[in-house]
Formats: C-alpha cells, structure tokens, sequence
C-alpha cells in the first residue's frame, strides 16, 4: 500500500518536473511573469512530491518491512538507526533520489536568489536533469513498455518473480533482510554521500547558467551569479573527496587515501573542470576574455559528472573498480542522460560559437589572463588524461582486446607534470594579478621563493636521500608556490585579507603537492631479517625454489604472543592480547599491540580490528575483513592492521563446524560437548612435526612397531607413536611411546590405547633432582621418583587415530597446560610520510574555498543592489577599492589595475605594460 | 600562422601521441595462463575461478598465499601471492591476477577479487534456502 503511494508519488512527481520544465521553458521564451509562478509553483510540487516518497521510503526502512526489495536488500532489522537512515541512500535507487533531493534544494536557491531574467532560462536546465534524475527512479509506468527506471518502491516479489518461493506464496515476506554492507557499517557513510550529492547538485547551476546565457545571448553578466555556485560545488566536491580517502585511509583496508578508483575519479574529474572553469570565469570578470572557455568548461564539469555516473552505475566498470554499482538496467537511460546534457550544451555552443566575443589581440604571455588562462588549460588536460584512464573499458578497445585498467602508474606519471606546471603557474598568475609586471619586475619578485624553494628543496633531498629527478623538481615546485603564494598572501593579509580566498587555495594545493610526495616514501615496517631480504629482492638476488628470481618484498611480520620483536629499527612491538570484543559487531575481534619506541622509550597501543563480514557472506563461506588502526603525528603516520592470526583461524574453524552445511572433513575432532574436559588437549600432529603446547613442545618422530609379544590377543595390527616432549625453557625433555592397537573382537573392531603416563620434563624434573637429593640424605625414603613423578607431576598421552592420508596422528593430552597452538598475528605495518600534510592541505583548500564563497557572494549581492539602483555594476570594483586603504606602492590589495570595461566589449590590455608600469614595491628592491 | 597557434598546435599533437602512447603502454588485455606464458610484461592480467578442490594456503615461513587458479580457457596453474589471503577470496566468482608466469607457476603481484556486488544479488540465507 505505502509502496503504491511512495511510487504514485515519484510518477507525480516526474510529471510535475515536466510540467514545470515547459513552463519555465513558456516563460523563458515568452516572458510571461503568469508562466514563470506557474512553473514555480510546479516545481515545487515535484519537490514536496519526493520528499514525500523519501518520506515514505524511510519510513518502509524504518518499520522493515521487508517485502520491499530495497529495504530488503539494504536494512535488516538489526540495524542501528543511523545506519537505518543511511541505508536510504545507500543503494543505488536511494542515492538517486538524495540527488534529486539536493538539487530541489539547490533549484530553491536559484529560484529565491537569481536575478528575474535569468530565472526562467536557468530553471529551464535545471529542470532538465531533474526530468532525466527522477527518470531513473520514477517507476513511471509506460503503456506497452513497462515502468520506466528503477523504483525504490519495487517489491520483493516482482524482482524475483521466477523464484520458487514466490511462485509458491507470492505474499511471501522475508523475515530479515539482507542487511547492509558491512563495509558501509561505518559512521562516515552518514556524511560522506550528501555532501557528494550536494556537490553534484550544485554543479548544475554553472551548466544551467552558461546555456541560459548562450540561450540569451548574455555572454558575460552570467559568470557573476555562477561563480560562488561553481566554487560551492568544488567546495562540496572537494570536501567529499577529503571524506572518502579519510575513510578508506582509517576504516577499510584500502592501504590509502587514494587510488585512482574510477569512482574516485568519477568526483576528482569534475572537480578540475571546476576549478578551470573558475579560472576562466575569473579571467572572463576581470579581462572580458575567455567567453568560450568558461562556457565550455560549466558545460564540461557537469558532463562529466554525467558521464562518470554513467561509468559507475552502468556496469561497464565492473572488472576495474573496487565499488561500481552492477547495472540496474538503466544503462541506456543513462547514456541517453549524457547524449542529452552533452548534446544541448555543445549543440547550443556550436550554434552561437561565431557570436561569443573574441578578444581582438592576442594578451601578451607575461599577462595575467595569458598565464591564468594556461593554468585552466593544464587543469584541462589533466582532467582528460584522467578521463583517459578512467575510460580503459572502452577506449582501451583501440589498442587491445579486452583492455585492463592502466596501472596506477599511468595516473602518477602525468599528474607529477601537470603538478609541477600549476605549482610555478599560481605563483606567476598570482605576481601578475595584482600588479602589472615586465619580465625584469617579475624576475625580481620571483627570486624571494626561487631561493626559499631552492634552499628547503636541497635540505630535503639531501635529508631524505631523495635520487629521482622528476620528485626534486616536483618538490621544488611545491614548495616554490608556498613561498610564493604565501608572499603574496602576507602582503594582502595587511591590505584586503577578504581576498585571500585565492591565494590560501593555492598553498593548499602546494601544500597538498608536498604531502603527496610522501607516499612515495611508504615502507613496510618490518624486522631487520625481513629488511635485509627486501633488499637482496631489490637488488634481486633471491631466486625460489624453481629458481625463478623473487621480486615482491615481504610486508609482514608474524608476532608470537608476548615476544617482543623490534621492527622498522625503532618500535619493540609486542602482541599483547587479541580477544572477541563484539564492540561493534557481531564477532569483532580487537587487538592489542604494544608499540615501543626504543629512541624515546615512549610506548603506545594500537588497537586494530578484524571481523566477520556477516551480512555479505553466505554462512558456508564467511569473508573477513580488517579495520586498520592509524597513529597521526606531524610528519609520518603508523598505519596497522592484523592481517591473519591464530584467533581468526580458530573461528574459521569454529563457523565451519558449526555450520553443518560446509563441513570441512569428515573426521571430527572434538568430543561431544556435554564430555568436554578442560584438561584435556587434542592434537594432531604430523610425521616429522613439532607442535607447540603452553610452555611445551611436543614432537612426532616416527612411528615405531610394535613386538608382536607386546600386542594383545586378537589384535589386528598395532602401532606405537615415538614422541618427544621437550621443555623450551630448560630444554629438558621426555619421550614417550603411546600405542595404537586394533583388536578385533567377534566381528567387530575397536581400538585399544590405554593412556601412557610421563614425568613432565622441565620445573618438575627439577623437583625430581630434589627428590633424589632429599632421598640421599634419607628424608624421603620408600617411595619410588617414577611413582612419585606419576603421582604428582604426571602428564598422560593417549594415541586417539591414525591418519594415514595426511600422515598424521591424533592425540590426546593431560596434564600439560595451555593451548595446543601457538598465538600468533600477522602484522602489516606501513610508515606512511606527510599524510598530515596530505590533510593540512586539504583544509587550507577548503578553507581558501570557503573565503572565496563568501567574497563572491557579498560581491555579486552588492553587484545586484547597484543593478537595483540602476548604477553601472562594474562600478563595484570601485566601490571596492573605496574599502582598501590604498598607499602607493600597494601590491596586494591594487586589484584592479587595468580593469577593463566589460560592456564595452574587448579589452585593451595589451598596451605596452611598462608603460602602466607602476613604482616597484620596496620589497622587490632587495 | 600566428606562431603562438603553430604551438598550440604543435603541442596539441605532441601532447596527444605521448598520452596515447603511454596510455596503451599501461594497459594489457586479460590473458589466459598459456599467453600468459609467452608475453614478457610483468603485470599480465589472467582472469580465472579458484579451483577449490586443490589445497589452498598461507605459508608463514615464505609469507606468500599458494593457491590454484583455473583460467577461462580451463588451465589450471599455481599462483603465488606476495600477502595473506584476501578476505573475500572463498566468495569471489572471479580473481584477476597480476603478474608473470615463471614456468608453471604465476607469480602475482597484485590480485583483484571480483564478488558478487552487494548491490545486485545479495541472497538471504532464508530465501536461499527455500529456493
């Protein structure tokens, strides 16, 4: 029932987008003020329709009611009720709807906060991909076609009509669902799809704005409203990136932030296009050049969101990403979406391409917008080198079959370049913006963070023992534009720190360039004996057993339960405790490892996890999977977690005896719980093996036979076993030689193999020499040691079965304490440099992003108030400078220099730049 | 010709054939173990299903997970792994392995271990036993 009303609801809402697109269209077009409340009013109604239906869907998700095959396919009722919540957008049907949702958002600001004559055009587009957005999840039924996209109000029962189960009881209801992945399980997955969809939401409006502009032929007023969206969406996009690589860095085992996934870069592509396009829009405000550019790269961004929803969610990536959605049949659907949004941009832009205005001279290279305008082209062709990559699957076909993802290698090689060229370009656009300069005045600038870049590059690569080139000249250029950017900054922190957002972006980004550079100085921390043989693999001297030479370093050190083993040259670590905590999970298991810094003594805990993937696994086969711990400090990370122990594999054991389903092998090992005795140790053991029991270890040499005078009457044929106990600690040791005989007795068979008795070797032998010392002194007489011994200290074996398929035996101990196997975990340990700084970074862009905003906005909002009063808007760069407190020799805040007039069409800006040459700033005469 | 447009262009093309060349220099077709054998690349990709019948395990003395991996093509060959086995290893419908066949035995780098998506057809353990 609620099914029915959630998709009557979406149907609804789809006809309103519709509606309220060709509305927007009739007032676009006609102007007709009539049109425009109607579309808006419509627009809404689609709006309060999916809220509705989300409504609906959360509260199906809410209630479990599991005939729904999404609820059933993504909750069980054990969720928590944030991962309830988060289970609405956690598959693919949901997380469209939540797109959907945000755009309404994002169409409501538009709709409240844009300038009249360009509402209607640009809610024309924006219409637009809601129509395509909510397409896919309408379920809109179309005669003689069947329903259209894939509702998240399908049942259970029309998704599975072919299963017996329903065709036997179509009322079937599972009683549990399918549960969430447990990957997803995680508090992130609250914060990191929204900001992802908001992002994607707000990337429309630079689309929607450079259309209606090329609809109105209004080639330049648009970039002023668009600019602050496009630096919101890369805001968005930028933060939901930092989210997701935090995620995988502390959470899954993904090893690090990043990984040239296709679905990362499916967020990471759009985001360059961005920042282009931001460029070019800056560009275009400032020089009334670049018309072309901005207008393609708003198109671009948004495309390409399109398109790389379009790798993700069609399948086609399946083979190449860790977690590409599997077709939901919306694979033409999708296509189409791109054909369209692709097809009316660049169709629009060819069609007006002769009008847009073209600067009638070319800008000299040492110009701003030259220099700027390279920078947006080499954010360009990294963005297509990405998209290259990304789109292995199909234009891989060019050159090979079948064609594989590239390497990762592929990615880092031309993004060092590409790094290195915006690194030194921000720091010349930077000198450049804000004040006219000649070769020799730029030169001049330029040697303060020539020479800081040069003198902290050389320490670095002497510090670190760095041999590659490329590195030296990438770190060269991060630093550089530190210095650079940060000179310029210092300067306008006194002037204008309101426009600071620029340049704090890009230290962010050379910030990041650096922190980037430490992942090529990853190394496992493993103990010295490993070390020595990483390096012999390196230097390639270590062949197999066939002779082949080894290539691959081991990354892994096995830890004995409290032994301490010291790794990396520097932490003593000890594996202190491993337990089933549940602390999250069902069967989490949580561990302790002692980390002990020898140089400074200091010594900290780490507390990796492993646990059971319940909810993905069939209970024959259950996955396990491990959540790292991560130790932060400034300048490297410790990043851990156990990559096996003896605690998993006993549980393995355990789940596999317990599910009746998946028994391992026929021979059971184990008594019958009910006879279960505490005592008692059952091993098994092979010929020639040594098994470890607490402080024991007990060896299986051979077999010996047994003297047919020896054996019992009847006996078929007998066998003992030559074991040898030995006390690690002391070294003592006792051998013992249990029997295993077959008698067979009318017709039937058993066996016989009465408990054999030892003296324990070790402590107890000790207290046997005291014995015999106290007997010399006659204090203990009459008792035989032997008797003593088996009395007092005594352990029994009992010889329990041959295995002659495996060589083994089984036994069965008394007497010696402690568990049959030894504890033991797998550690992987990675030190990972800079990844503080990787953050650092990051925040200062989202810092320099979120500046800029706020300046953008008051700057198009005062903009618009002298529209209002019928004021010249270009007159607000004035305004502005009114604010500043200008001296002469001002650099940073002397903003405008050469601010052209923009409606009067093209600049004039190549006039000889000495010529507007102003005084040198006093800092420049050093 | 303004010289500055002889470079862009000049650029263009010289940047294009460079990312182009180096793109399908990165990427390899997936191969099966007999191709795998005659091609001299270090990161061949074979595509194959684990063969569950032979052993399967990770040795903690040369910390290298050995298993048996048939190819499409029906080739079964053993492969070896630098790490412990990958957690959904037993669940995978597909593994992908990167690396170079030494005589009979594939030595991997990497391995990608394709599941059967949580997206798509995740089956309850009720619902597949009444199936």
């Amino acid at each position: 029932m609620i099914g029915i009303l959630g998709q009557a609801a979406l149907s609804l809402a789809f006809v309103s987008a519709i509606l309220s697109t060709w509305f927007y269209y009739r007032a676009a077009q006609k102007g007709g003020v009539r049109s425009e409340t109607l579309a808006n009013a419509l627009f809404f109604l689609k709006g309060a329709f999916t809220f509705f239906a989300s409504g609906l869907l959360v509260y199906l998700i809410f209630t479990h009611q599991f005939q729904y095959y999404y609820v059933y396919n993504y909750t069980s009722s054990d969720l928590q009720n944030v991962y309830l919540w988060a289970a609405f957008y956690s598959g693919q049907e949901g997380s469209l709807l939540l797109w959907i949702l945000s755009s309404f958002l994002v169409g409501l600001a538009i709709i409240r906060w844009t300038t009249p004559e360009y509402r209607a055009p640009v809610m024309v587009f924006m219409g637009l991909t809601q129509v395509f957005l909510l397409s896919m999840v309408s379920g809109f039924p179309i005669p003689g076609w069947g329903d259209l996209g894939a509702s998240p109000f399908r049942t259970l029962a029309s998704e599975m009509s072919d299963s017996p189960v329903f065709r036997a009881n179509p009322d079937f209801v599972p009683s549990e669902g399918s549960g969430l992945n447990d990957l997803l399980r995680s508090p992130w997955i609250i914060i990191h799809p929204p900001v992802i969809f908001l992002g994607f939401a707000m990337m429309t409006v630079p689309y929607a704005f450079a259309l209606a502009s090329l609809w109105k032929r209004k080639y330049h007023e648009w970039i002023h409203p668009a600019l602050p969206w496009t630096l919101g969406a890369n805001l968005c996009l930028l933060t939901a990136i930092f989210l997701g690589g935090y995620w995988a860095y502390v959470t899954l085992s993904f090893g690090g932030y990043w990984a040239w996934d296709p679905v990362e870069n499916a967020s990471l592509v759009p985001w360059i296009f961005g920042m282009a396009g931001i460029h070019a829009m800056l560009i275009q405000k400032k020089h009334a050049s670049s018309h072309k550019a901005s207008i393609i790269f708003a198109i671009l961004a948004y495309v390409t969101i399109i398109y790389q929803t379009f790798l993700t969610r069609s399948g086609i990536l399946g083979d190449s990403s860790v977690h590409s959605f599997v077709d939901l049949g919306l694979y033409n659907h999708l296509l189409l979406f791109i054909l369209v949004t692709g097809g009316v941009g660049f169709g629009l832009l060819a069609y007006r391409y002769r009008e847009l205005p073209e600067p009638k001279k070319e800008s000299p290279i040492l110009s701003r917008e030259f220099m700027m305008f390279s920078g947006a082209m080499v954010l360009f062709l990294s963005g297509l080198v990405i998209i290259l990559g990304t789109s292995s699957p199909i234009l891989g076909r060019l050159f090979v079959d079948n064609p594989t993802p590239p390497d990762q290698q592929f990615y880092n090689d031309w993004t060092l370049p590409f790094g290195v060229l915006i690194g030194i370009m921000t720091v010349v656009t930077q000198f450049l913006w804000w004040k006219r300069r000649d070769a020799e005045s730029l030169a001049a600038v330029l040697i303060t963070p020539t020479l800081i870049a040069s003198v902290i590059t050389l320490t670095a690569v002497i510090w670190v023992d760095m041999r590659n080139v490329w590195w030296m000249v990438y770190l060269f250029a991060a630093v550089f534009a530190v210095a650079g950017n940060g000179q310029v900054m210092i300067q306008m922190l006194r002037r204008n720190p309101r426009r600071i957002g620029g340049t704090l972006t890009h230290i962010g980004f050379a910030v990041l360039m650096i922190g980037f550079l430490g992942s090529g100085f990853d190394r496992p921390m493993v103990d010295q004996r490993t070390r020595d043989y990483n390096r012999a693999v390196a230097a390639g001297q270590v062949y197999d057993d066939d002779g082949f030479r080894v290539n691959q370093p081991i990354e892994f050190v096995e830890l004995e339960k409290g032994k301490p083993r010291l790794i990396d040259g520097r932490y003593m670590v000890t594996y202190q405790s491993g337990a089933i905590t549940e602390r999250n999970r069902p069967g989490e298991q949580e561990y302790e490892i002692v980390f002990e810094d020898v140089r400074s003594g200091r010594s900290f805990v780490m507390r990796p996890t492993v646990y059971p993937m319940l909810s993905n696994s069939s209970p024959g086969a259950v996955e396990w999977t491990v959540d790292p711990d991560v130790r932060t400090s400034w300048f490297s990370d410790i990043f851990m977690y156990v990559a096996g122990s003896a605690l998993v594999d006993r549980e393995i054991e355990r789940m596999n005896r317990e599910n009746p389903g998946h028994m391992q092998t026929i021979d059971q090992l184990g008594p019958q719980m009910a006879d279960y005795d505490p005592d008692e140790t059952r091993i098994r053991v092979r010929r020639g093996g040594t098994v470890q029991i607490g402080e024991y270890s007990l060896t299986f040499n051979n077999f010996t036979y047994v003297d047919e005078a020896e054996l019992p009457d009847n006996s078929i044929i007998g066998v003992k076993a030559d074991l040898l106990l030995v006390h690690r600690e002391s070294g003592e040791s006792v051998q013992i030689h249990p029997a295993f005989t077959l008698v067979a007795d009318d017709g039937s068979q058993y066996a016989f193999n009465p408990p054999v008795a030892f003296n324990l070797p070790g402590e107890m032998a000790g207290q046997e020499d005291e014995t015999e010392y106290d007997q010399g002194t006659g204090r203990q007489s009459g008792t035989y040691p032997e008797a003593n011994g088996a009395l007092q200290a005594a352990g029994s074996v009992r010889f329990l079965e041959v295995h002659p398929d495996t060589d083994e035996i089984e036994l069965s101990i008394r007497g010696v304490e402690g568990e049959p196997e030894r504890e033991w975990v797998l550690l992987a340990a990675e030190h990972k440099p800079l990844i503080s700084v990787v953050w650092l970074g990051t925040f200062l862009l989202m810092f320099g992003f979120s500046v800029s905003i706020i300046y953008r906005w008051a700057d198009q909002k005062k903009r618009e108030a002298l529209e209002k009063e019928g004021r010249d808007p270009e007159m607000i760069d004035e305004d502005l400078r009114v604010d500043d407190v200008m001296d002469d020799d001002a650099v940073a805040a002397d903003d405008d220099y050469d601010d052209e007039t923009v409606d009067g069409g093209h600049a004039d800006s190549n006039g000889d730049p000495q010529e507007k040459e102003q005084r040198p700033h006093p800092t420049e005469l050093k | 010709m303004r010289p500055r447009l002889i470079f862009g262009i000049a650029g263009i093309v010289v940047f294009t054939s460079l990312v182009m060349f180096n793109f399908s220099q990165s990427i390899s077709s997936y191969v099966c173990f007999e191709e795998a054998a005659t091609m001299d690349n270090d990161r061949v990709h074979v595509i194959g299903t684990w063969d569950s019948s032979q052993p399967a395990s990770f040795s903690t003395e040369t910390m290298t997970f050995t298993f048996f991996m048939t190819d499409e093509n029906g080739n079964t060959r053993r492969v070896v792994y630098p790490r412990p086995k990958p957690n959904n290893f037993e669940q995978a419908d597909q593994l992908v392995v990167i690396g170079q066949m030494r005589g009979d035995t594939f030595v991997s780098r990497d391995m990608l271990v394709k599941c059967p998506s949580k997206y798509n057809d995740a089956i309850n353990p009720e619902l597949s036993e009444l199936q």
